[in-house]
């Protein structure tokens, strides 16, 4: 184990964070919402994948279907479910992604019991040599490729399409959108459906580092969350970096520092990133919100 | 029961009239005086565990509620409280200065995380808040010779004195009703003092607050430290009730729990506190025994229903049901909202 190769591993873990953050940051722009359920809807749409791949379909068919699905999905729960508590008390939508991750918790046990799953890895196996003897696996390089890809690909349909033009309006000022015509609900549906198809990337990359359980997403939840709220909770290249330094330092901390090990490692992103806080409230690349009294 | 015949009385405003809450609050008492005596002990431990609950939420509505502020760590200050005093328990040393090291343990902790928190708000609060659980876990697994590591610690406290008569389940009853009642009687003249005021003023509009002479800053970690020694008081009582205390009871689940129970039962109402813990204590066990296998969905479903149809809560909706019935529509703003 050389430092390089900690340091991808890191970059790695970190980059499954930042996936899921950034469904997170997604539903965050777009409805006002923290989803607490955004891991458990990861974990669902991951057996989805599963039960495709073990009825003979290809990996990545099964994958990409299992995203198109939560894409709907995704749309669905916030027009059906969500839309009725986005104007009123913020607790109580809070509340309700609680209620739906409870539900969809027990819609997985239900439906594919607890015994654990193996999913398989898209990337092939084996690796590159980080020199030193080490080998850096194509699924660590691979995730993080696939987070890049996500970025950019995100980037470009918020920044150079009239359908991303369209929603950053509607994150911005919705009363002032639907005055100009753009069909705000939808818009809001668009939101929680490419979140929830994001988060579904998500936990197929990380079904195959642990195994496809229901509680799988839990703990990577809790990386996301504090690297969305350091990230700001609206900016995507922030996003992605908080949760790099999470995944990263986490890594560090738990190999070097024989104090801290692996049930303490957790603890050292996340009082570091308490820290940077006290001294940028709004997040490392958030925007200060200006207020008008 | 006798509670609702009474705020419908024909005559209307029973509630609101001294003599009728002085009777509500009477018969009230002899109902929950009566019902560890008659009922089995599993019957009794689930009404104790309603009222610890209750207390953590109470704590938590305090900071969420009246000061409108998030807090995802509830359940680290359970944990501290419940360690206190099993920790002391432990070790031999008397149950009130077990209680005493917990509860100021809590607000020690509470405050120290308020000082910088309290200049932060929204999300970054509850960020921070969200680190208390995730660090207090593996914390308490670590400090093993403390705090028994993951097999947690198994204590006696709180024995029924011989005179009684009591069974322990019954005398836990008795002990953890008395500490509810005394911190919801504080937590009601609290809300009707200055400092209830303040705090509605800090959640309404911070800047107005400033002007009208409220310092912020400082209600803010008031809240926060309050809402702690609720919390560690509520985990002193928790080791009362059960005799055990674990890692595994303060996770982060634990919080969120908490915050589905507030919010379930309505922020701001003290009654709301209790229906919110009652409805974490009880409904699973309803839902179990429906299906063992799908219990878990089906508190979820009964989560997301009570959302739907009471989006402000049970207590706010009971509340607006009985002024209906009395016939008192048209003045159905509840002070405070």
């Amino acid at each position: 184990m050389n430092l390089v190769q900690q340091i991808l591993d890191g970059l790695s873990s970190g980059s499954v964070y930042a996936t899921l953050a950034l469904a997170l940051v997604l539903v965050h722009q777009s409805t006002g919402i923290v989803n607490f359920a955004q891991g458990q809807m990861a974990v669902i749409s991951t057996y989805v994948a599963w039960t495709l791949y073990d009825a003979g379909v290809p990996v990545w068919a099964a994958i990409v279907a299992a995203i198109a699905g939560s894409l709907v999905a995704g749309a669905l729960a916030e027009r059906l479910l969500i839309r009725r508590f986005e104007k009123g008390e913020p607790l109580a939508a809070i509340v309700v992604t609680v209620g739906l991750l409870i539900s969809i918790n027990g819609v997985v046990s239900l439906i594919w019991g607890t015994v654990l799953k193996q999913f398989p890895s898209a990337f092939p196996r084996g690796g590159v040599g980080s020199g030193n003897g080490g080998t850096i696996g194509f699924g660590t390089l691979g995730t993080i490729a696939v987070l890049l890809v996500v970025v950019l690909a995100l980037g470009w349909l918020f920044r150079h399409t009239r359908l991303g033009l369209a929603f950053r309006a509607v994150a911005a000022n919705p009363e002032s959108s639907a005055l100009l015509g753009l069909p705000v609900g939808r818009l809001l549906m668009l939101g929680w459906g490419l979140a929830a198809a994001v988060g579904a990337l998500a936990g197929c990359l990380v079904a195959p580092k642990l195994y496809l359980a229901p509680e799988m997403m839990d703990s990577v939840l809790t990386y996301a969350l504090a690297a969305a709220v350091l990230g700001g909770l609206n900016s995507a290249i922030g996003t992605v970096l908080a949760a790099w330094f999470i995944g990263v330092v986490e890594n560090l901390a738990g190999t070097y520092i024989s104090f801290v090990g692996g049930d303490m490692k957790i603890a050292v992103p996340l009082v570091l990133m308490i820290l940077i806080l006290l001294f940028k409230p709004e997040g490392v690349f958030g925007h200060k919100e200006v207020r008008r009294v | 029961m006798s509670l609702m015949i009474d705020l419908v009385k024909p005559d209307g405003g029973a509630a609101r009239r001294p003599y009728g809450r002085m009777l509500t609050g009477a018969a009230l008492v002899i109902v929950l005086a009566v019902f560890p005596l008659v009922m089995s002990p599993f019957a009794n431990l689930q009404v104790t565990l309603t009222l610890v609950y209750a207390v953590a939420i109470l704590g938590l509505d305090i900071l969420v509620g009246w000061t409108g502020q998030v807090s995802l760590g509830q359940s680290a200050f359970f944990g501290i409280g419940a360690y206190g005093v099993a920790v002391c328990a432990d070790r031999g040393w008397p149950v009130w200065a077990g209680l005493l090291f917990g509860v100021v343990l809590a607000g020690v902790v509470g405050c120290l995380v308020a000082v910088p928190a309290a200049r932060l708000r929204g999300y970054a609060l509850g960020m921070i808040t969200l680190t208390l659980p995730v660090v207090a876990v593996p914390l308490a697994k670590r400090l093993e010779v403390v705090t028994g590591g993951a097999q947690g610690l198994n204590v006696t406290i709180a024995e029924a004195p011989e005179w009684t008569g009591l069974a322990a389940d019954q005398w836990h009853y008795y002990v953890v009703a008395a500490g509810a009642a005394l911190v919801f009687a504080l937590a009601a003249a609290l809300r009707r003092s200055h400092f209830g005021r303040a705090f509605d003023a800090v959640r309404v509009d911070e800047a107005l607050a400033t002007a009208q002479g409220v310092h912020v800053t400082r209600y803010k970690v008031l809240a926060f430290t309050l809402s702690a020694v609720y919390g560690g008081f509520a985990g002193v009582l928790y080791v009362v009730a059960v005799q055990f205390i674990s890692p595994e009871t303060l996770i982060l689940t634990l919080s969120i729990s908490l915050l589905a129970g507030l919010a379930i039962g309505g922020l701001r109402s003290l009654l709301g506190c209790v229906l919110g813990a009652a409805f974490y204590v009880v409904v699973p066990n309803v839902t179990g025994e429906v299906s063992a296998g799908q219990s878990y969905l089906l508190y979820g479903v009964c989560l997301l229903a009570v959302m739907l149809l009471m989006p402000r809560g049970v207590a706010p909706a009971l509340d607006r049901v009985v002024r209906n019935v009395a016939g008192r529509r048209g003045r159905a703003v509840a002070p405070g909202d």
